[in-house]
Parts: structure tokens; C-alpha cells; sequence
């Protein structure tokens, strides 16, 4: 008996095994190293680090100069446009699409199209995009002689958030629309005809007996858009790299300048710290809230 | 498999039916709204071809919007000359591949044993797993970077497949999770008595269930492999090891303003995915839907 | 010949206050340099004619390299203007050395100064890496991360001048082999002027100021500037506060000997700001990268563009013609009492550097001098920026927009070395968060001064 257990255990760890070689290696691991310099003012390179416990977290929240605070409030900014705009958009299209349109292929494929472009491309395409002199926008707003509404899309401190999120809407809206699609798909169509026979409204059916069934791909989807927020990086340095006048950093773009432009490595882990345990209370919550509702 | 199609079938004929319900004004908004959003999604990609095939005295010119006049194909020889896409494409379909297969083999053989064998930690482990989720890439750069330089891995394709897979690793289990919880018991125990062990039944019993879940795996796994600019920066710094986003970005320089130049680049760093979806897209999409998220 | 020598001179007697101390404020090559000046002047003049012949040939006693494979990091990108100067360089060092194998990649500049650091951090450095001087590479040096090259120097002293060295030495240490050094030029189209009644740029401040007003009125944008890369403020910003308060007083303030609590760099930046106000800058140069600016300066849209002479290279080649509409030109003085003309923003920054990890650190060094010297010498004829080596070969090919830098040199006061560059990593980046504010408008002189002085000192 005890062999067998002890077979099993074998097994069971086998099974785990390349996982937690990844996992171990490659995620945890390098927290425990960052967390480990975060207690350090240190440039990144030289043998000597100075022991300064918590200061790099304290600072990190009141020096105007390091920007943290400011950063955190432009991603938390993204996250909420993230819920309620993208998402919302992403589950109407699923929902129209899920209950069966002519040409529904066709809209599917072409939705999904934006996902499969590599984010720098997306980068590339939409500072075209933006361009003040030569961009389409606007060029397309000159034309129809709407000048007034020519903006430096990218270049206006109070747009340029703004002007950043859209592409990265437009990325991912695809994205979480097949998710939510094939969660829609999924429904039990038992359900559904019952409930369009005992006169329920295409809407009502939506509401009380899809979105319900498809809490599981929500969730997920919120718990992806909000994190993904918090960590968004490529996009942003592609088209502003925090910028006008810091206008759109965010924490990874904070935390990139610390390690590398100013050799503040002890500060930059300290970030990577503190955007993980953000990250990890976000990810509690938006569960709790799920599970609260079911 | 067979239930399921015979489902979709009914689905669709049902569904045929609620459309015919629906006020045909609304059904003209519908497709307006469809339209408009089809437009959104195609016309800056239909766009950016139409202005790698310019010369910036075009641009310049003010003829932003419409076809060009001269069909500058040059500029894709030319576009070629200077990067090296075929070769960063080549890396990056590489990279991409092996890092989707090394998350969806670790992820179902840890979802495996974390929801079909009853052991003491499995639920704890899986929350460890689930920190995955909330970990930002950017945040593990340099000590990444010693983990692989201790390795000797640095500049290797390894360099890159490996911190990918691991990145995925969080959502890719999380996805699988949904699966396999839904798999009866009883199959397990009825391959136990049929004399399969754990691995037996893994492979002969849970894999081919969770089948529909691979698409789903892999197409999250894509994005962060396919996209990554940062790390594929810093590990793999040799010019033959370069993926499409670091060599699109190195393509910086006097090249910024050569818009038809930067056109040509972006549309070979995207053509190709998109042709190859369109081909694949009905069976891309058929197995997401089978494989959609549940929990 | 003689100008470019005159050049050296002139720099060789200013560049003497620019050396950067490494961790200690003090500048080691300011005693030294005097005696330096004179040997660099008679050394080169001997050696120059002489090595007009065959630079290539000459191996410098390099110690035996065979089999030994060497590797190299530079941001030479293939849209980089200097990459003609590298491929050529390292073609004639390949040819030269067949013994050496040399591996090398070039990263786009942003990327390439995550991935040295990167690479300093975990030891991984290549043999030889491209390196800004100063402070950029000071961190390495204290770290311990970078070959000492005194030893290999003295195979190469007699056509490399001291002086040059003076940015990359620490501790009266050298570490690096500069390449070219650049100024801030006021580059102008003189197409536009014409065209708007002026012949040459104008010499004074205030007919400078009339000037941009006269071109404001006629629709003419005066000036391009890039608000995404700060640094191309600090082009423009650094040579008004020069102009202002005078080369002495901002080198101070720059290599920490001085406080940024000056009342007189208040007030230029201040004069700044107006011209900022006033309009003479393109306002949609705020979400414009350099690239794109430059585009447009060549395009015509503005009248002036003030940045590094490395320019030079590109206008000159120009398939457009725009070589010959542009003019380059010393931006005038502001407050004649503190500054004058002959102050320059600018000096050697680009530098190679060997890491004191790689096996064959000896062949490395002597390789990278001599690499130095092509890519310098290749450089100069391309127009990317005046040599810090002594100059060798048929010069007369140079563009002459580049030969006007040479003469804006020649009658070089004294030089300040880029803020950026001269600053350490965290200092440098605070402010060019303060020059954004300014140029964003969102503080005044006043608290830029102040600013700075609570966070850097």
C-alpha cells in the first residue's frame, strides 16, 4: 500500500515536473531575486549595494520624479476603459454573432483578423495612423472639412492616453470575442428554445440565461483585460514610450526607465514587486466579485 | 465529437428561426453596426498596403487616403534588401511553434495531475499556478537574463521558447482547467479497471477529450509569443536570431519617414499570417468554439 | 590639413575641462592637459604625413592574434548614418587581420542601451561594445566591467591625442577609444531665408529673434524639434543657457562642481520658454520623433533645426539637393558679458570599449584602436562628425557642410559636453524630465532651477 502511494506520488510529480521546471525557473525564481533587490539601492552592475529596506517603496510613492503613482492611475485608467468598453463591445458582437447571422463566418474571421497582428506592427501602423501632417485621420477629418477636429493625437497631454488605448482595443476586442463567442456557442440550446417559447425576448434570453452560463469566459476575460493593463508595455513604448511629458506611463514604462535608463535597479525590481502583488490582489478580486454573483 | 456537431446543427436551425423573429429595422442596424465595425477592422490594414506601395512625395503630396498613382513595388525588393523578414519570419514561426507546444504539453500534463488525481496539495499548488497569471514579463528581465546567461542560453532559440512557454503557462493551465474538471470521473476509474495506469489514461482517455481545448491554449500562447519585443531585444541579440517584432523595430531610423519603406515591412510582417488564417480560419474557429472556456 | 589640425588644437585646449571624473567630481585629465596639448601637437604633425600611406597595414604590434575570434556590439544599424563608416572599417580591419575572426551586430540605439546593461549586469559583455563616454560609461567602469587601455594607447598615442581621451578617462585611467566628436549645429534652409529676404543667418541675437518673428508673420515656421526624444530639446535648451551664463558656468553646473541654484540659468531658460510660447516651434514637433523632424526640416517645413553635426552626413547625401540649400551655423550669444562665440555644446562621445571579460582583452584592445581609427577616419570622409583622431588620407572629398563645422571648431572657445552625457544615468534622466516640463510649458525657469536643485544638487 505504501508503495503504491508512494507510485503515485512519483507520478503525480512526474506529471508536474515540466511545469514547475517553467515555473519555478523562469517566473519564481526571478521574483525572489527582484524582491531580494528591491531592499537595495543598487545600479544594476557594480559588486557594491547599499541595504536600504523599504525605502525603494516609499519613495517609490511619494517621489514625483519617479512617477509611480502617476503611472499606476494611467493603467488603472486602461483597465477600466478595458472593462467597460472593450469588453462590453467584444460580448455584443459575440452575442450577435453566437445566435447565428447570415455571414457570420465572415464577420468572425475578419474580427479576429487585428489579434494575429504582431503588436509592434500595430504600433508602427497606428503612429502612421496618428501622424499629424500625413496621417489618415487627419487627413480624412481635413477632407470632410472638419479641421477643427485635427488633433496631434499622440502629442496631446490630455489625448494621448486616450489615442493609445483605441489600437489597443482595436488588438484586442477579436480577441475576447471568439472567447465569448464560443462560450455562447456552448449554450445549452435546450435553454434557449424553452425560454423564446415561454416568450422571453431575444434580450432577455441574453441576459438571463447566456451571460450567466458564460460567467467562466467573463472571467476570464476581465481577469486578462485588467492585468493585461497593469503590464502593458510594447504597445505603449511603440507609440509614446510614456510620453508627452509623461503623459502615458505606465508602471512597466517606469519600470524600464528605473532599470535601464537610470541604473536604479533596486528601485525598477521594487516596481516589478510591487505591479506583481497589484496584479495578484486585482486577479483576487475580480474572482471574489465572480464568485460572489454565481 | 459526433454529439457535438450534431448539436451545432440544431443550434443553427434554432437560431435561423430567431432571426427571422427579429423587426427587419433592427436586422438593418445590425448589419450597419457589423459593417461599420468590418470597416474599422479591415480598413487600416487595406490602408497600410495602399501606402507601402507610395513614395513619400506622395505622402507628402497630400494623397494620404486614395490608391496610389505610381504602384511602387520597388519598395518590397527593396524593403527586403535592408531587414532580413524572410529570416526574422522564419524565427519567429520557430519560436512561436515550439513555445505553443512546450505550454500545451506542461500545461495538460500539470492540469492532469492537479484536477484528475486526488492528492493532498493539489489545490494549493494550483493557486501557485494561477500567481502565473498576475506576473508582468517586463518585470523579470535581468534576472532572467542571469537565469539564461548561467545557462550558457543566451542567443539560442531556447533563449526565447523557454520564457515564453512559462508565460503562458498560467492562463494555458487555468484554460485546460475548465476542461478537465468537466470530464466525468468514471472514465478514469473504468480505464483503471481496463488496466491503464495514471499515463495510460492520460494519454488514451483525457488527452483526446481535451482536444477541443488546444486551439484555445494556442492561440493564447501565439499572442504572447508572436508579439514579444522586449525580451526578444535583449536575449537574442544575433542578427539570424532576430523575430519579426525586434527587426520591424530595428527598422527605425531614416527609415521612419520613408513611408513606403515602413508599408512594405509591415505588410510582409503581416500578409503571411493573415493569407495563412484565412485559409485556416473555419477550422481555427470550429475548434475554439468546441474548445470555448469553462470553469 | 591645417584646418583640421587647427581644430584639434582648439579642441585639445578646451576639452581639458570636460573630462569626466568617474565617481569623483574631479576632472583628472585638467592638469595633465597643457603638457598633452603640446606633445599631441608636435606628434601629429609628425606622424600624419606618414600615415597617409598605408593606415591600414600597420598592425601596431598587436599581440598575437591567431585563431582568436573577437565580437562586437554597436548601435551601426543599417539606418544609422555611421553604418557606411563601420562596414568599411571593419572591411579594411578583416583584410588587415585575417587572423581574427570578428563577429559583430548592430541594435537600434534605445534597445542597445537596455541590452549593454543587460549584458554588464550578467558579465556577458562582448569583447569590443560602442559606448557613450562620460557617465554612460563611467557606471561600467565602476563596476569593474571595462579593459584598462593605457597599455595598448601607447601603440597608438602618436595619432590619437591625449586630450581626445578625456571623456573616457576615470581615475586617470583611459577606457575608451573615441571615434568622432560633434557640436550642436543651428542648421538653416537657406532656400527659406531667401525666399523670406534674409542672405545668412543672422549673427546676433537680437536680428536672430527678428528674424524668427519676420518668418512667423510670413507663415514660416522658424524651428523643428522633437518632443518625443528630450534630448533634442536639450539641443536647443543647452545653447541658450550656454549663450546665456557662459561655457564655464554650465560645464560646472553640468559635472556637479556647481549648484543648478543660478538665477542667470533661470532667466535663459526663461528666454527659452518665450521663444517656445511665442511659436517659433512647430507645435506638432511634441509627437514627432527626431527622424521625423529631420524629415520634415529637409522637406522644407521649417526654417532652422538645431541638433548634433552628425547631421551633416545625411543632408550632404541628399539625392534631393538639400546638401546645397543648408547652411550650418554657431547659435548666436545671448548675454555678451558672460558668453561669446567660440562656446560650443558638445565633444568626443562616441567611444568603443573593451570588456575586462573577454579572454583576449589584450587583442581587443589593439583591435578596437585600430577599428577606432577606420571608423573615425571612414566617419570624417562620410560627414558624420570631426575626427578625434588625427586625420590621414585625401580630405578634400569632406562635404562642406562639414568643413563649416570643422571651421566653427577651429575657432572654438571652449566646449560643454551634452548634459545627458555628462550627467550619471539617474541625474541625466531627471532632467530631461525637467527640460520636457519646460518645453511643455508646465513649469517655469524659476522652478526648473529649483527642481533640479532639490533633486540632483
Amino acid at each position: 500500500m505504501k508503495n503504491k502511494s508512494l507510485i503515485k506520488g512519483i507520478n503525480i510529480f512526474l506529471f508536474l515536473l515540466p511545469a514547475l521546471i517553467l515555473f519555478f525557473g523562469i517566473l519564481i525564481a526571478p521574483i525572489f531575486m527582484s524582491g531580494y533587490y528591491s531592499f537595495f539601492d543598487w545600479n544594476g552592475m557594480s559588486s557594491a549595494k547599499e541595504f536600504i529596506g523599504l525605502k525603494n517603496y516609499t519613495e517609490m510613492f511619494t517621489s514625483n520624479s519617479i512617477g509611480f503613482g502617476k503611472a499606476l492611475k494611467n493603467s488603472l485608467l486602461l483597465a477600466v476603459l478595458s472593462v467597460f468598453i472593450q469588453l462590453p463591445l467584444s460580448l455584443g458582437l459575440a452575442l450577435l454573432l453566437g445566435k447565428g447571422i447570415k455571414g457570420e463566418r465572415f464577420f468572425l474571421s475578419v474580427f479576429f483578423m487585428p489579434v494575429l497582428i504582431s503588436t509592434v506592427v500595430i504600433g508602427q501602423l497606428w503612429l502612421k495612423i496618428y501622424n499629424p501632417d500625413y496621417g489618415i485621420l487627419n487627413v480624412i477629418l481635413g477632407k470632410l472639412g472638419l479641421e477643427n477636429l485635427q488633433q496631434l493625437w499622440l502629442g496631446d497631454k490630455k489625448l494621448a492616453l486616450w489615442a493609445c488605448f483605441v489600437p489597443m482595443l482595436w488588438q484586442y476586442v477579436g480577441y475576447h470575442m471568439l472567447l465569448m463567442y464560443a462560450g455562447v456557442k456552448g449554450v445549452s440550446t435546450d435553454l434557449r428554445e424553452a425560454a423564446m417559447i415561454d416568450g422571453a425576448t431575444q434580450g432577455q434570453v441574453n441576459r438571463y440565461i447566456v451571460i450567466p452560463i458564460i460567467k467562466p469566459v467573463l472571467r476570464v476575460s476581465v481577469i486578462f483585460a485588467v492585468t493585461g493593463s497593469l503590464k502593458a508595455y510594447d504597445l505603449i513604448y511603440v507609440l509614446t514610450n510614456g510620453g508627452p511629458l509623461h503623459a502615458t506611463e505606465v508602471p512597466s514604462t517606469r519600470m524600464i526607465e528605473m532599470l535601464f535608463q537610470r541604473n536604479r535597479y533596486g528601485m525598477g525590481s521594487a516596481m516589478a514587486v510591487m505591479l506583481i502583488i497589484l496584479c495578484f490582489i486585482f486577479a483576487m478580486i475580480i474572482s471574489a466579485v465572480f464568485k460572489e454573483d454565481r | 465529437m459526433a454529439k457535438n456537431k450534431s448539436n451545432t446543427a440544431y443550434v443553427s436551425d434554432i437560431d435561423q428561426y430567431n432571426l427571422k423573429k427579429t423587426s427587419p429595422v433592427a436586422k438593418v442596424f445590425i448589419y450597419i453596426g457589423l459593417a461599420v465595425w468590418t470597416f474599422v477592422n479591415l480598413y487600416p490594414l487595406f490602408w497600410m498596403f495602399t501606402f507601402s506601395l507610395k513614395s513619400n512625395e506622395e505622402i507628402y503630396g497630400l494623397n494620404v487616403a486614395g490608391l496610389p498613382q505610381n504602384w511602387l513595388w520597388s519598395n518590397y525588393p527593396e524593403a527586403l534588401r535592408t531587414g532580413n523578414m524572410p529570416r526574422y519570419f522564419l524565427n519567429s514561426i520557430i519560436i512561436t511553434i515550439a513555445a505553443m507546444a512546450i505550454t500545451l504539453i506542461a500545461a495538460l500534463m500539470a492540469t492532469y495531475a492537479l484536477t484528475r488525481i486526488r492528492w493532498w496539495g493539489s489545490k494549493l499548488m494550483n493557486s501557485i499556478f494561477m500567481l502565473g497569471l498576475t506576473i508582468p514579463l517586463h518585470a523579470s528581465i535581468l534576472p532572467v537574463y542571469l537565469i539564461l546567461s548561467k545557462l550558457g542560453w543566451l542567443n539560442s532559440y531556447q533563449a526565447l521558447i523557454i520564457p515564453y512557454s512559462a508565460f503562458s503557462l498560467a492562463m494555458a493551465i487555468l484554460i485546460c482547467t475548465g476542461f478537465m474538471v468537466d470530464i466525468p470521473k468514471d472514465l478514469d476509474e473504468a480505464a483503471n479497471i481496463d488496466g491503464c495506469g495514471l499515463w495510460g489514461t492520460f494519454f488514451r482517455v483525457i488527452l483526446p477529450l481535451t482536444k477541443p481545448a488546444f486551439a484555445t491554449i494556442g492561440i493564447y500562447s501565439f499572442l504572447q509569443s508572436w508579439n514579444e519585443l522586449m525580451f526578444a531585444n535583449i536575449f537574442n541579440s544575433k542578427g539570424d536570431l532576430k523575430t519579426i517584432p525586434v527587426g520591424i523595430q530595428a527598422f527605425q531610423g531614416q527609415y521612419l519617414t520613408d513611408w513606403g519603406l515602413v508599408g512594405a515591412v509591415l505588410v510582409m510582417a503581416t500578409f503571411p499570417t493573415l493569407i495563412a488564417y484565412v485559409f485556416l480560419s473555419k477550422k481555427i474557429q470550429s475548434s475554439f468554439i468546441a474548445g470555448a472556456v469553462k470553469g | 590639413m591645417k584646418k583640421v589640425l587647427a581644430t584639434l588644437l582648439a579642441g585639445a585646449m578646451v576639452l581639458s575641462m570636460v573630462g569626466c571624473g568617474g565617481t569623483g567630481a574631479a576632472a583628472p585629465a585638467e592638469t595633465a592637459a597643457p603638457a598633452e596639448e603640446a606633445a599631441a601637437e608636435e606628434k601629429t604633425e609628425e606622424a600624419a604625413p606618414a600615415e597617409e600611406e598605408a593606415p591600414a597595414e600597420e598592425t601596431a604590434e598587436a599581440a598575437d592574434g591567431e585563431g582568436v575570434t573577437l565580437e562586437m556590439w554597436c548601435i551601426a544599424t543599417e539606418s544609422d548614418s555611421n553604418r557606411h563608416s563601420y562596414e568599411a572599417a571593419i572591411a579594411d580591419m578583416q583584410a588587415a587581420h585575417p587572423e581574427i575572426t570578428f563577429n559583430w551586430e548592430a541594435t537600434e540605439n534605445q534597445a542597445y542601451k537596455t541590452k549593454i546593461k543587460a549584458a554588464v549586469a550578467a558579465d556577458e559583455m562582448p569583447d569590443i561594445f560602442f559606448t557613450w563616454s562620460c557617465a554612460f560609461l563611467g557606471d561600467f567602469v565602476d563596476a569593474g566591467r571595462v579593459y584598462c587601455l593605457d597599455d595598448a594607447y601607447q601603440n597608438f598615442k602618436d595619432e590619437l591625442p591625449e586630450v581626445m581621451l578625456a571623456n573616457s578617462t576615470y581615475d586617470g585611467k583611459h577606457y575608451g577609444v573615441p571615434l568622432t566628436m560633434n557640436i550642436v549645429g543651428l542648421f538653416a534652409n537657406m532656400e527659406i531665408l531667401k525666399e523670406a529676404g534674409y542672405d545668412e543667418v543672422p549673427g546676433t541675437y537680437e536680428e536672430f529673434i527678428a528674424c524668427c518673428d519676420d518668418l512667423k508673420s510670413q507663415g514660416i515656421i522658424p524651428f523643428g524639434c522633437a518632443g518625443k526624444e528630450t534630448w533634442c530639446v536639450t539641443e536647443y535648451l543647452e545653447s541658450v543657457i550656454e549663450k546665456s551664463v557662459g561655457a564655464d558656468a554650465l560645464n560646472d553646473i553640468f559635472l556637479g562642481r556647481a549648484s543648478w541654484n543660478n538665477p542667470d540659468v533661470a532667466a535663459a531658460v526663461n528666454t527659452f520658454q518665450e521663444m517656445v510660447t511665442k511659436e517659433y516651434f512647430d507645435p506638432a514637433g511634441i509627437a514627432l520623433s527626431n527622424d521625423e523632424v529631420k524629415a520634415n526640416f529637409m522637406a522644407g517645413k521649417y526654417a532652422f533645426y538645431m541638433n548634433g553635426t552628425w547631421n551633416c552626413a545625411d543632408f550632404a547625401a541628399d539625392p534631393n539637393g538639400f546638401g546645397d540649400k543648408v547652411q550650418v551655423a554657431e547659435f548666436p550669444v545671448i548675454n555678451a558679458d558672460k558668453s561669446k562665440l567660440g562656446q560650443l555644446i558638445g565633444g568626443p562621445s562616441d567611444t568603443l570599449a573593451v570588456a575586462a571579460s573577454s579572454p583576449n582583452a589584450e587583442v581587443a584592445a589593439n583591435y578596437a584602436f585600430e577599428l577606432g581609427r577606420l571608423i573615425c577616419h571612414y566617419g570624417y570622409l562620410d560627414g558624420c562628425g570631426l575626427p578625434a583622431w588625427t586625420p590621414y588620407g585625401d580630405t578634400s572629398t569632406i562635404n562642406p557642410l562639414t568643413q563649416a563645422v570643422s571651421d566653427i571648431c577651429a575657432n572654438a572657445d571652449s566646449y560643454v559636453l551634452f548634459g545627458d552625457t555628462a550627467m550619471n544615468a539617474d541625474s541625466a534622466n531627471t532632467y530631461l524630465d525637467y527640460v520636457g516640463m519646460i518645453y511643455g510649458g508646465e513649469i517655469s525657469g524659476e522652478e526648473f532651477v529649483e527642481g533640479l536643485t532639490n533633486d540632483i544638487g
